[in-house]
């Protein structure tokens, strides 16, 4: 599963919203992600993947930009788990 | 000082058994139903059973919507959906924006004793070294009244009462206190529990105060003042009293289903689980004292009534002591036989009762009570089914909790309008 698939799924579930509505380019604050629900989106992620992130997530201002950085903290985590 | 405000209760809720309807409930306790049944909760090491109140047809989401239902207890769950029930009866509207002289005042005994619970199983029972990151909000034992507030838009005081088995009661009392002080115009009051959780049930259990009963048996297994009483019946559920100031609620055309005319509150400051005759006169002394009115005034007494062996005794003792000569007279009746011990929402499904048993001139009985034990002698029983007819004014709804802590309200009837 994708990352931007974990997070709709996140996200439809939780806020019952279109599934549509989640695209890359849609901001946090439209999709009313606030600093709670970010904590929530990475803890998922970091579950699925079976990870444990080494650094914090800086704001992302959209999905997209999410997307890119778990997808690059995930990479970091397995390196770090396979050395 | 200005003189006091008067207090109207203009709105009511409950989750119960009987569903999310406070008059349908009430219906069902002036016939004297139980809403007792045997629960189990079948988790390791071996599963626990006990006599309960279980709202097993409660559904978060279709009352409080998925979102808010995912990221919240079932404590909290409860109080929203009774919140939530009460507000529309008050015919308040939820459209507006928030209010900073409207407030919420809540009890809880346990919190979020559920979240907390699956937590510990998940980290020592499943292994599980994390806990997700909403555990903490999810957890915390003002989680309902902020909810409330956020939900219904109150920005004046939110805050909850521990006091165990007194703690709707004290939040109640202390929301009537800021509206009577002009600190408040409308405050959401009452309180929410959910001691059915595995660990809870289980200390409950080792306190041996708690009653025995089969799956035929259960329903009848809560026998206040009957002298083969053997204990309380926890049950989960959360009971709202919306009060607002007398002229506030009259300008909106609300109606008002009575008023709380006192409080009274104080320590026994003598044994954590000993009730005290004297502690117990003197908060209901205090309520009466507050609303102005004497012993000579009360038409029924909701009594605390947990049907353990001490515990009634002692009440009965100290209404006797209250009431003098008129003891006798007095109808008084323990509603936990039907609706159980719901802990820190105790005082407030009792005090819902106890203003709808003024609003419909019936007064509910004690089920079950079909001998009473001498220790419990002296007053005025109301057993079988309510007591209707007696055109009561006045009433008292006691709460006497564990750690001597004494939490009395009073209500008066509402005058015609």
């Amino acid at each position: 599963m994708d990352t931007l698939t974990v997070i709709r799924e996140f996200l439809v579930d939780r806020l019952e919203i279109d599934p549509a509505r989640i695209q890359p380019e849609a901001t946090l604050e439209e999709l009313q992600i606030d600093s709670l629900m970010l904590v929530e989106l990475i803890f998922e992620c970091e579950e699925k993947y079976n990870v444990v992130f080494e650094r914090d997530v800086r704001s992302p201002k959209n999905i997209g930009e999410l997307v890119s950085i778990v997808d690059e903290f995930v990479v970091e985590a397995q390196k770090a788990k396979q050395a | 000082m200005a003189s006091p405000h008067r207090v109207a209760v203009t709105g009511l809720g409950v989750v119960a058994p009987s569903g999310i309807d406070a008059r349908q409930m009430f219906g069902r306790l002036v016939d004297g139903e139980s809403f007792i049944r045997l629960h189990t909760i079948d988790q390791p090491p071996r599963p626990v059973t006990q006599p309960a109140i279980h709202c097993a047809d409660f559904s978060p989401e279709a009352h409080i919507g998925k979102a808010l239902a995912s990221t919240t207890d079932r404590s909290v769950q409860m109080a929203l959906t009774a919140c939530f029930e009460a507000w529309l009866d008050a015919g308040l509207s939820r459209d507006k924006e928030g209010r900073h002289d409207y407030g919420v005042s809540w009890g809880s005994a346990l919190g979020s004793t559920s979240t907390w619970e699956r937590g510990y199983r998940e980290m020592w029972q499943n292994g599980r070294d994390r806990l997700p990151p909403l555990a903490v909000v999810l957890g915390m034992s003002n989680a309902a009244a902020s909810h409330i507030s956020i939900q219904l838009g109150l920005g004046n005081s939110s805050l909850t009462y521990v006091a165990a088995c007194a703690s709707a009661a004290a939040a109640i009392g202390e929301g009537y206190k800021r509206i009577r002080n002009g600190e408040a115009r409308l405050m959401v009051t009452g309180g929410s529990d959910v001691p059915l959780a595995y660990a809870v049930m289980k200390a409950w259990d080792a306190l041996r105060v708690v009653a025995q009963g089969d799956a035929d048996t259960a329903p009848a297994s809560c026998r206040p003042f009957h002298p083969g009483r053997s204990g309380l019946v926890l049950g989960e559920g959360a009971a709202t009293l919306i009060l607002e100031e007398w002229e506030h609620a009259r300008a909106r055309g609300a109606t008002i289903l009575a008023e709380v005319v006192g409080y009274g509150t104080c320590s026994d400051h003598s044994h954590l689980v000993r009730p005290d005759r004297d502690g117990q006169i003197r908060a209901m002394r205090l309520a009466l004292d507050d609303a102005g009115l004497t012993p000579d005034d009360v038409d029924y007494v909701n009594a605390h009534g947990t049907a353990t062996v001490e515990g009634d005794a002692i009440e009965v003792d100290s209404l006797r002591a209250l009431f003098g000569d008129r003891a006798a007279q007095v109808p008084v009746s323990a509603t936990k036989s039907m609706h159980g011990h719901l802990m820190g929402a105790a005082g407030a499904i009792e005090a819902v009762t106890t203003v709808l048993a003024l609003a419909e001139d019936a007064l509910p009985p004690t089920a079950h009570l079909d001998a009473i034990d001498p220790a419990c002698e002296g007053v005025r029983h109301i057993t079988g089914s309510a007591l209707r007819g007696t055109d009561a004014r006045v009433a008292l709804s006691n709460s006497f909790a564990f750690g001597g802590c004494n939490a009395v309200l009073a209500f008066r009837k509402a005058a015609p309008a």
